[in-house]
């Protein structure tokens, strides 16, 4: 990989990707179906979570793609994830049935972020949000971002304050950049997603935070480069693009486009031996391609406010010093 | 025997054991010892840079380095890595080793484009090649070139860490010790202190890390 220059995002790339990744999900749709047992047996892993993650990420592509046939192609899944939802039916079920559980309550959010409600989960909403119980918390700090989120999007009070949280996340830490295992990795581009509302509001990140970034990307990416870990991949490339100023790294985005399958799947790794699904190409592909689709669509957006600031590579060091002004 | 001899500077440096001397370390008479000298390049000679070193280097020192530097001067074709080192071991045998600077060749001219025109990773892993260089005083220029591509060498220092290359990343934390305008985020020193832990039993590692305390008062 060259320097980190932020060239001009190209365009016929992404839309190729986004379109691709669009294809492969439409495609592969009723993989996505819910099964009868999901609230009893069905591992949510399998269930819930690709479901969730096809919601949240269809929306944004629905809202925010410059294209009207991707746009159009994004609406069609998000239509098809709140029909499976029973059109909140069964986040009010999953509510009664885990009341002290985030998840029902996280995966409402998406849709009501977009103005889909049901009466039941609304009622319910009220009650489980409003318990101290609540206000325990459910998982790491990253997790009460997203949380936090839902709770925004759905409308009922905060349980917590989200400065204060997101001060103890990785990135609020600007955590030692050498020390980002995988799951450290996953942590970040989560604080981001949630920080910004998955890249609607690259506004609510700060000065300092977006210079950490700025100047650690270009060495994650080019660790998950040499692993060719797609998904992560993808997500760092989504993260560049959350930026309120987004940098676009193009030779990342060659190379994650050459990784895409002709059918326009994105394997989770190069080699799916290495993967825990290697027989299955829904498994092995369903969250690299969303998470590509995704990024593919921000970056997008990114290019249509971001005049070109192409630079050498020496230059390109520049962003990084803004982090020793930083506190 | 390298690894011997990079103990041996690294003892020095942290001011234990008897007082330095090149030519105890590295004895004249082992055929080995010029290779040695050469591939540790100024490292030889760093522990006469230190503070605390009373002793002055002598005449068996000078014939140590001078017999490296006869067996081994970078050909036409030597990289720009080789030459630097090369020269790096000249410089550090004028400043402190006895004897004028008619004893000693001059130092041979070293390419420094590449400091400007590599992509980062690749200038991240030639400069941990050219750690020995980071002593006071020594190649004030690449150390100035260098200055323009702190970032980036932050990033080969990350990168190296990730990937486990304890070497190249205590070579990098070494140079970032010397140079202004690290990036604070990085975490040099916890950084530094985390390679000793990690990778500090490899001989080599240790030296920089050592370095890196004794000359610019970073890590542990």
């Amino acid at each position: 990989m060259s320097g980190p220059p932020s060239a001009a995002a190209d365009t016929a790339l992404l839309d190729s990707v986004a379109t691709g990744a669009l294809s492969w999900l439409g495609a592969y749709r009723d993989r996505f179906r819910l099964p009868a047992d999901v609230t009893t047996d069905a591992d949510p892993n399998l269930t819930l979570k690709p479901l969730g993650e096809l919601a949240e990420l269809a929306r944004l592509i629905q809202e925010l793609h410059p294209r009207a046939d991707v746009r159009e192609a994004a609406a069609e899944l998000f239509a098809f994830a709140w029909e499976q939802f029973g059109r909140g039916a069964l986040h009010a079920e999953l509510m009664r049935n885990e009341p002290q559980a985030v998840y029902p309550v996280e995966l409402y959010g998406v849709f009501a972020r977009a103005g889909l409600r049901h009466p039941a989960a609304d009622a319910l909403l009220t009650t489980v949000t409003g318990l101290r119980r609540w206000r325990v918390a459910g998982g790491d700090h990253t997790r009460t971002l997203s949380v936090l989120n839902a709770e925004r999007r759905i409308g009922v009070p905060l349980h917590a304050d989200p400065g204060a949280v997101f001060a103890l996340t990785g990135l609020g830490l600007r955590a030692e950049p050498w020390l980002l295992d995988l799951r450290a990795a996953y942590g970040l581009t989560h604080d981001v997603f949630h920080l910004t509302d998955w890249g609607r509001a690259r506004h609510r990140m700060a000065a300092p935070f977006a210079a950490y970034l700025r100047l650690w990307l270009p060495c994650w990416l080019e660790g998950e480069l040499e692993r060719e870990l797609w998904d992560l991949v993808g997500e760092l490339l989504a993260v560049a693009a959350c930026l309120p100023r987004p940098w676009y790294p193009a030779d990342v985005w060659r190379r994650l486009a050459a990784a895409q399958r002709p059918d326009g799947g994105v394997p989770e790794r190069s080699d799916p031996a290495d993967g825990p699904y290697r027989d299955d190409p829904f498994l092995t592909c369903y969250h690299s391609t969303l998470v590509t689709a995704f990024a593919a669509t921000l970056a997008r957006v990114g290019t249509d406010t971001t005049p070109d600031d192409s630079t050498g590579p020496a230059r390109a060091t520049a962003p990084g010093r803004e982090s020793e002004a930083a506190p | 025997m390298i690894a011997d001899a990079a103990s041996g500077v690294a003892l020095a440096l942290r001011g234990e054991g008897d007082p330095y001397a090149l030519s105890r370390v590295l004895r004249q008479s082992d055929a080995l010892a010029p290779a040695a000298v050469r591939v540790l390049g100024a490292d030889a000679l760093a522990p006469y840079a230190a503070d605390h070193h009373t002793p002055a280097a002598g005449d068996e020192d000078r014939g140590v380095v001078q017999a490296a530097l006869a067996a081994f001067p970078p050909g036409a074709d030597a990289s720009a890595v080789s030459v630097w080192s090369y020269r790096g071991l000249v410089e550090a045998s004028h400043a402190f080793l006895p004897g004028g600077p008619d004893r000693w060749p001059q130092p041979p001219d070293a390419a420094s484009g590449w400091v400007e025109a590599d992509p980062w990773p690749r200038l991240a892993h030639r400069a941990s090649q050219l750690a020995a260089l980071a002593l006071p005083g020594l190649s004030p220029a690449l150390a100035d070139a260098l200055t323009t591509r702190t970032d980036d060498l932050a990033r080969g220092f990350v990168r190296a860490v990730r990937r486990r290359d304890w070497l190249q990343a205590a070579g990098l934390g070494r140079w970032l010790a010397r140079l202004p305008g690290v990036p604070p985020t990085l975490g040099l020193d916890a950084g530094l202190a985390f390679i000793g832990h990690m990778g500090g039993g490899d001989a080599r590692v240790a030296l920089h890390l050592v370095a890196a305390r004794c000359f610019y008062g970073r890590g542990e």
